[in-house]
């Protein structure tokens, strides 16, 4: 509940510290706007040579790619800017303010900044995501909508989970501000399903950057072809990521305070 | 775990403290870069080196050295930013490394040269943040910060962005934040960094009347002995992670003045180079600087020898004392 208490408090300070930059509001909706039309005349030109990709039809990949703007809209709104915000504080000598507030750190670091203007891609996700619902027709249930918004829970915890210990890194290593890059680099390949990749690199966006439990496992639920094994094995691993990066930033903590040395 | 602690005992009990740091060392130029890619060197430097200090309830201490002296490291161990290497440390009773809340809840620390509030938004908003961190209640926050906006008169100031405010403006809002839970242990790292001396003044005045009001322990560091004048009856010197000096300020000066002032006042110019060191002529009225040992004897002298109308013997300035000290 505290979370939620402080998140809403940061959220408020953070609309407010955005809406005096109303320009970037415009901007982004433009930079939106054509990486939607983008997307879009991909998947156009994907479908004008073939019927499906790996099993996926158009209007389940519109899905995938629904799923993915709008997961990326809550990164770069919420996890990447306060990720930012500790390498910053960690360079700069500032994260002893945050340490020194009676209120679990790691709590207090992932909540204090948001960028309000990014939401606008988590609301273009979910149109796209609407409309290629109605285009896959009845077979998406009450059922299915649920399943889905449990797997895209799991895959924002899974996504946090990782940037955590990411940013935890510049404890030892002050700057990773290049880390950032590389992960939009990687993020980008789970527009599609993870299943078009081949079995390394398949690897590599399900357990190293866990994009396919963020993207294609919400997917996959969302078009009925998630089991409950899927479903059981993504909760299993966010609270093993989740309790794994808890712990990456409880040493990085000890680090940065001197109790290893 | 707090113990417990009878009211009359030490706020702030530090024993034998020590901390050191590994430092890379390595030569200048490119080909030691590469070299110390493959190993790297480190020394050890021992920044805290078995200070032991303890602070009374409402006292305001301020902590002198030069930089580098270990003042900020000891800072940061009393407010629970770092593990002490060695030694005991204790903080209204708790173990500040632990960082438990009900410590957190109890004291501030304020870095000078570093702030914590929205950039882009007027001080009033970070105020909100702080109160939401804290959970205060809202009629209590409410009178806590309309009386320090009064006593440092900012009411005009609080609801404009914190990026258009004066450095020393916004020093102001800072002490605010940091004190609207009405911390009991204040750490004040520099404070007055940078600000001009009518600002300087004002919060000297603002931190002298929290302590008064609400009995707060202060423990200051600060480079401008003004500060550490008004405010400090009691001054811990430290230098080189150790402690040189522990007591009232006037003895600092009694310790460690080497030389005194002679003032003379004559109704003609005399040369006095014989006497002692003479900092400045003017007309009749001489200063000389005179090793302190030998003050009253010269004293005397001057008085047989010439024709003297007013003399007086005082202690230098005391930054020219703490100079001398750190010198050595």
């Amino acid at each position: 509940m505290s979370l939620l208490r402080l998140a809403y408090h940061f959220f408020r300070v953070g609309a407010m510290n955005e809406l005096q930059y109303r320009v970037n509001f415009f901007v982004q909706l433009i930079q939106s706007a054509v990486a939607l039309a983008v997307g879009l005349i991909g998947l156009g030109l994907v479908f004008s040579h073939t019927s499906e990709l790996a099993g996926w039809s158009q209007p389940e990949l519109l899905a995938v790619m629904g799923v993915h703007i709008l997961m990326g809209g809550f990164i770069q709104a919420i996890i990447q800017p306060n990720m930012l915000r500790l390498m910053d504080d960690v360079q700069q000598g500032t994260l002893d303010f945050a340490l020194t507030k009676p209120e679990d750190a790691q709590v207090l670091v992932s909540v204090r900044e948001i960028r309000i203007w990014q939401l606008v891609n988590v609301v273009i996700g979910a149109v796209v995501l609407a409309v290629a619902i109605i285009q896959i027709g009845e077979r998406v249930g009450p059922g299915e909508g649920i399943i889905f918004a449990i797997a895209l829970l799991l895959g924002g915890i899974m996504i946090y989970s990782f940037w955590l210990m990411l940013t935890s890194v510049s404890f030892w290593v002050v700057r990773v501000n290049e880390m950032v890059n590389l992960f939009e680099g990687v993020y980008a390949a789970g527009r599609w399903p993870v299943g078009i990749y081949p079995g390394w690199l398949q690897g590599l966006l399900t357990f190293i950057v866990p994009v396919a439990f963020a993207v294609t496992v919400p997917a996959e639920a969302l078009t009925g072809r998630l089991n409950l094994l899927t479903l059981g094995l993504a909760a299993a691993v966010a609270t093993g990521l989740l309790l794994l990066a808890r712990l990456v930033w409880r040493v990085g903590l000890r680090q940065y305070s001197g109790a290893s040395a | 775990m707090k113990d417990i602690v009878p009211t009359d005992s030490p706020v702030i009990r530090v024993d034998e403290l020590r901390k050191s740091f590994q430092v890379p060392v390595r030569e200048a130029g490119l080909a030691a870069s590469v070299r110390s890619l493959v190993r790297r060197q480190t020394r050890e430097v021992r920044a805290v080196d078995g200070v032991s200090f303890t602070l009374a309830p409402g006292e305001v201490v301020g902590f002198l050295g030069p930089n580098g002296a270990g003042k900020t490291t000891t800072l940061k161990m009393l407010s629970g930013l770092l593990h002490p290497g060695g030694g005991e440390l204790r903080v209204l009773g708790y173990v500040p490394q632990r960082r438990e809340r009900d410590f957190l809840r109890q004291i501030t620390l304020v870095m000078g040269n570093r702030n914590q509030l929205q950039w882009d938004l007027p001080a009033l908003d970070s105020f909100e943040l702080q109160r939401a961190i804290y959970r205060l209640p809202a009629d209590s926050f409410r009178r806590t910060r309309d009386e320090f906006i009064d006593l440092l008169e900012v009411g005009a100031l609080v609801s404009k962005p914190v990026r258009n405010l004066s450095l020393g403006e916004r020093m102001k809002m800072e002490l605010i934040g940091a004190l609207l839970h009405l911390p009991q242990v204040l750490f004040l790292d520099e404070p007055t960094i940078g600000l001009d001396v009518t600002m300087q003044r004002r919060i000297r005045a603002f931190i002298a009347e929290y302590n008064r009001r609400h009995g707060a322990t202060v423990m200051l560091t600060s480079h401008y002995m003004a500060d550490v004048e008004a405010l400090c009856k009691r001054v811990i010197v430290i230098h080189h992670g150790q402690v040189l000096y522990d007591g009232a300020l006037s003895g600092l000066v009694d310790r460690f003045a080497a030389y005194r002032q002679i003032g003379v006042a004559m109704a003609e110019p005399h040369d006095l180079s014989a006497y002692g060191e003479v900092i400045s002529a003017e007309g009749g009225r001489v200063t000389l600087r005179v090793p302190r040992a030998e003050a009253a004897r010269i004293t005397a002298r001057i008085l047989a020898d010439l024709p003297v109308s007013d003399l007086t013997i005082e202690e230098p300035p005391i930054d020219d004392v703490i100079e001398q000290v750190f010198a050595t």
